[in-house]
């Protein structure tokens, strides 16, 4: 989650992930609660309901974040919650399989909208809090769906 | 760094840069940006001693690059593999998986506040956001029941 146009970053700089992966290199990933992510498939939507997502970091820039230097250096950051609603579809590809990257499923493409609260803690100095207006959302893909890949291809 | 690097961060952050963006101009600039399969073990050094997950999944095998990590940038699954070699596809970050996924690629606005001063201004952020909920198999070789956020 990084700092777009046109308003970019008029306090400051922040933009928050959570690193690698301690242990794999799946990047920017992190475990959230069973259950904190539903698809309902036949009411055609989706929803991402997370609360204290404390494995996030204020990476301040996307290059810092990349730099393993980390020359503007990172800090403890926290989602303080994240609504996300996937709804509206406006196509299907269903039955699709892809056996160069080994993924198949049900997918639908859709609209979305979040709701997100995120606080960098005051204690770092760089104390920061962030409420987005779900109003503003503007969607560039969104889409949900049933996947296996891998070996459950 | 010095502090023409600094500034240039600056500048760039400042005119709305984003990750796709950064990516890509990286990409058009043939900067080595490597990270993924290709970055030193100890770059998120912080992050592995700052918490660790209960379960470790593996990463799909496709490596985009730059930045040299695994995963699609956002797009339809169908995607022409020649056109768009990088975007759309498996919108999974993790492999050997099986279950529900969705991802979201927006751009938002809102109320951001410093803290230390208490001035408050108009923020706007790009975010790529999904999730995989189901059965997947750690480097441990388990399966296990979870869900994995990408932020």
């Amino acid at each position: 989650m990084s700092a777009a146009t046109p308003h970019g970053s008029p306090l400051g700089f922040h933009s928050y992930d959570p690193g690698i992966m301690a242990g794999s290199l799946a990047m920017w990933a992190t475990a959230y609660p069973v259950g904190s992510g539903k698809v309902d498939i036949a009411g055609g939507s989706a929803r991402l309901l997370v609360h204290n997502v404390c494995s996030v970091f204020d990476v301040f820039t996307v290059p810092n974040s990349f730099d393993p230097a980390h020359a503007l250096g990172i800090f403890d950051a926290s989602i303080d919650s994240m609504e996300i609603q996937w709804n509206g579809v406006t196509r299907s590809v269903l039955g699709f399989s892809d056996s160069t990257n080994k993924f198949r499923g049900d997918f639908y493409e859709c609209s979305a909208k979040i709701a997100v609260s995120v606080t960098t803690p005051i204690e770092t100095g760089h104390g920061f809090h962030f409420e987005s207006d779900p109003a503003t959302t503007h969607t560039d893909f969104a889409q949900f769906g049933v996947e296996h890949n891998g070996v459950f291809f | 760094m010095n502090r023409d690097k600094l500034l240039s961060l600056a500048r760039l952050t400042r005119r709305g840069f984003n990750r796709r963006g950064f990516i890509q101009n990286a990409a058009s600039a043939g900067a080595g940006l490597m990270i993924g399969s290709e970055m030193a073990p100890t770059a998120f050094a912080q992050e592995a001693a700052h918490r660790s997950c209960p379960v470790v999944p593996r990463p799909i095998p496709h490596l985009t690059i730059p930045p040299g990590a695994h995963f699609f940038f956002p797009g339809p699954v169908d995607a022409d593999p020649v056109a768009s070699p990088n975007a759309g596809h498996d919108p999974s970050i993790i492999t050997d998986f099986s279950g529900v996924i969705a991802n979201a690629d927006m751009i938002f606005s809102g109320k951001g506040t410093n803290l230390n001063t208490g001035q408050s201004a108009t923020y706007d952020f790009h975010a790529d956001m999904r999730f995989m909920s189901g059965t997947f198999i750690g480097l441990d070789n388990e399966n296990h029941n979870g869900t994995i956020g990408f932020i």
